[in-house]
């Protein structure tokens, strides 16, 4: 009986992994060339930062946080922008790549807060 | 004062190696004063960690800026509360509070405890010796809080969204909670290790655990209403590793104060027991290794320190020693008794634990999912919202509906029939309130429905059993209902708070169903004099204010609320110059005849003093409020000293006497 329950949790587990597949790849912008499904995309933001978030749309460059390497990837995002958000900081966003520019999905632009350390709660807690 | 500080580390790593070497040494010859000398020098660690705690707590108030710590969590402007909380405010300070509690716990658990259990106790000393020994060593050679500098004129300051009264109660609450399962996790290898495997360490433990285990509890909700009121997204938990590594060792916990209770009445689950005790203790800290190593990106950001590797080391230390030792028991923990019936109160222990441990277990494969597809695909992939969404509602709605049905189900066996006779009415209730919420249009949610539908039923059957125990006992003995319920509730305290706990899980549930599943989100450009009305609430923009506060320039849109709503509402956002950063400040109108937030951010403000607002009504949310203080009381309830239970262990666990359950 244990056994059939340890089952029973398990399989739950298993249809889960087989219909909503395993993931979301996170990249680096170096490494997004070549991908078309939905990707979470974190680096540096790349000034200049242009438009409205709640218009046409806020446009900014994603660049590799380390490595070094200078592939800037152009965002384009709409929907709620985090406080902490600027030129130079590191965010995450998740989105697609169309024709060259990064689709963002609206509202999920999310910073990680520059501080030395914040407990739990406190940081760039901006966006789900 | 930076030299005592040191030294008091260094005097209180001596004499935790010693706890743990030498009381190992003398556990194993059976030397009774070297046993003693071990557990005193266990008692003299807490005075030393006190000492060098004290130091660091003095530099601080006294603006010692030659302290490289204080400088740099501190400025001579921040407020005197702050610049107290600045003690675990940074990594070093926060492993100084790990070493003290820790110390301090396992000198209270050695004194209380070494007459009723001496053999466990014997041996549970080297293990809290091994595990202060850990952070000992980090604190005297990795990371010193009292490594000194030439003073500069003032200090860095703390950042901005750490000033906050939640700052001084989340993190210590945390800490309490997590060094908490240390000590029954120091007993359970105190039973494996001296032989003594019945379930006397459990019972020694319990009320350490359960402490443990509510302080975990708060300071996750403190958390909560912290991200919730301050930070200012419009949500309390986002799934993030952080928040997880707190909440994974609670769940464990939780699995395991259940399964205890079989082990105490039927002797069963011993080897379960033991892998939950390590598996919380594990979980705890691989907890502090999350928020330590920065391996796992988190929206929380910390130090991307160099500590890191070091507790994965004590993680594999404390699998492998913890392993060997239960194994070289297992013949003795093998279980004597057989379950009897799927439906029997051991039965439905059975189902809450496998639940609870399968939750705690994929939110961990979700918390180490990008490390391990980094390790196996080469490619970084990372799971989200809807992953922990999709297991909180396949294992937590079971989980709801077994709170309900699980204390009601007799021990050893039980019948459907008599089943059906004991939640006929806690049934029939459930079934109402769901016809009555359908008629009122919940049924947007099939998961919202099925959790108040569980919730329900599982509130009437906690009530039934409140009013049948009051009334056998007003029947037995002539009492009047009020003492009839209150000396029921103070003979079976454990039990009784643990209903009130499991009421206080099921206003969570309730409110977090709400909150998620039944809220309403709108965003809207208003310039000024215009409004809008989301769910019978409306919003006129009156217009927008700004002030300038000592360290920050407060930027405020002012709000007219009417339809279920009176009065006005601010909110906006504040900019520190210095900092260059800015934060948010929500207005939040609490209806509470509903339990209901109305949420307002401000997005944004345009040109000509129109501004971008975001407005959540958020149904029920205050449920998970008043919930978590109901979580306080059945605690205190079940925590509650109580005499007669302390005398009937007593002679049970009279030395000398073999146990028996």
């Amino acid at each position: 009986m244990v056994a059939l329950s340890i089952a029973a949790v398990l399989a739950v587990f298993l249809l889960y992994t087989a219909l909503a597949g395993a993931g979301t790849p996170s990249l680096s912008p170096s490494k997004l060339a070549g991908h078309s499904g939905r990707v979470s995309l974190s680096g540096n933001v790349i000034g200049p930062v242009r438009g409205d978030a709640h218009g046409a749309g806020l446009r900014f460059g994603l660049r590799d946080i380390e490595g070094g390497s200078k592939t800037t990837v152009p965002v384009l995002y709409r929907g709620t922008v985090p406080d902490l958000f600027r030129a130079n900081r590191h965010v995450v966003v998740d989105g697609t790549l169309r024709s060259g520019v990064f689709v963002a999905v609206p509202g999920t632009l999310v910073t990680k807060c520059p501080s030395k350390y914040a407990p739990a709660k406190t940081s760039g807690n901006s966006d789900t | 004062m930076a030299e005592l500080g040191r030294a008091a580390l260094v005097l209180s790593l001596g004499l935790v190696v010693y706890a743990l070497v030498g009381g190992a040494l003398a556990a194993h010859l059976r030397r009774r004063r070297f046993v003693l000398s071990a557990q005193n020098a266990l008692v003299a660690s807490f005075a030393t960690t006190l000492v060098a705690s004290a130091v660091l707590l003095s530099a601080l108030v006294r603006h010692d800026f030659s302290f490289d710590y204080v400088a740099g969590h501190t400025s001579r402007t921040l407020p005197l509360a702050y610049t107290i909380s600045a003690f675990w405010g940074g990594q070093e300070g926060s492993l100084l509070l790990w070493l003290l509690v820790l110390t301090g716990y396992g000198a209270a658990a050695v004194l209380l405890h070494r007459r009723a259990a001496r053999d466990v106790v014997t041996w549970a000393v080297p293990v809290i010796g091994g595990v202060a020994t850990f952070f000992g060593i980090l604190l005297v050679f990795v990371a010193s809080p009292f490594n000194t500098q030439l003073a500069p004129a003032d200090g860095a300051g703390m950042v901005p969204s750490l000033q906050n009264p939640y700052m001084l109660a989340h993190p210590p609450m945390l800490y309490l909670g997590y060094v908490g399962l240390t000590v029954p996790f120091a007993f359970a290898m105190g039973a494996l290790l001296s032989g003594r495997t019945d379930e006397r360490w459990i019972v020694v433990t319990r009320r350490w655990t359960l402490a443990a285990w509510a302080f975990l509890g708060v300071g996750q909700l403190l958390g909560s209403h912290w991200a919730y009121t301050e930070v200012g997204w419009g949500g309390y938990y986002a799934w993030d590793p952080v928040e997880n590594a707190a909440l994974m060792p609670w769940l464990a916990a939780t699995a395991f104060l259940h399964s205890v209770m079989v082990q105490e009445k039927k002797n069963m689950l011993k080897v379960w027991n033991m892998l939950l005790v390590i598996l919380a203790f594990c979980l705890s800290i691989f907890g502090t290794f999350l928020t330590r190593s920065g391996v796992i990106n988190s929206i929380h950001s910390f130090t991307q320190s160099s500590i890191g590797g070091w507790f994965l080391g004590f993680i594999v230390v404390i699998v492998v020693v913890s392993g060997l030792a239960l194994r070289a028991r297992l013949p003795q923990l093998r279980a004597r008794t057989k379950l009897e019936s799927p439906i029997s109160r051991e039965a439905s222990f059975l189902y809450n634990n496998l639940l609870l441990v399968a939750l705690c277990l994929t939110i961990l494969w979700g918390v180490a999912f990008p490390i391990l597809t980094q390790a196996v695909r080469g490619e970084t992939f990372t799971v989200g919202k809807p992953y922990y969404d999709f297991f909180l509602k396949a294992f937590g709605l079971p989980l709801l509906l077994l709170m309900g049905i699980g204390p009601l189900v007799a021990w050893r066996r039980s019948s459907l029939r008599a089943l059906g006779r004991t939640f006929a009415w806690p049934a029939l209730l459930a079934l109402a309130v769901a016809a009555v919420l359908l008629a009122l249009g919940a049924g947007s949610s099939g998961p919202g429905m099925i959790a108040y539908t569980f919730s329900a039923f599982v509130l009437g059957s906690i009530a039934l059993e409140f009013v049948r125990g009051t009334r056998a006992r007003h029947a037995l003995g002539g009492e009047t209902w009020g003492s009839a319920f209150s000396s029921l509730v103070a003979r079976n305290r454990r039990r009784y708070g643990g209903y009130v706990v499991h009421a206080a899980v099921v206003l969570l549930a309730i409110g977090i169903a709400g909150s998620s599943l039944y809220g309403r989100t709108v965003e809207r450009k208003l310039s000024v004099g215009q409004s809008m009305s989301v769910r019978g609430y409306s919003l006129r923009y009156l217009g927008l204010q700004q002030s300038k506060s000592a360290n920050a320039t407060e930027t405020r849109a002012l709000l007219a609320l009417g339809g279920r709503a009176h009065g006005t509402l601010t909110t906006g956002t504040n900019f520190y110059p210095v900092e260059q950063s800015s934060s948010r400040e929500v207005g939040i109108h609490t209806n509470w005849l509903r339990a209901e937030d109305l949420y307002v951010i401000l997005d944004q403000s345009g040109p000509k003093g129109s501004v971008f607002l975001k407005v959540l009504v958020k149904p029920l949310v205050n449920l998970i409020w008043v919930g978590g203080f109901v979580f306080v009381l059945g605690s205190v309830v079940a925590l509650w000293p109580d005499a007669r239970e302390e005398r009937r262990l007593a002679l049970r666990y009279a030395e000398g006497v073999p146990a028996r359950a």
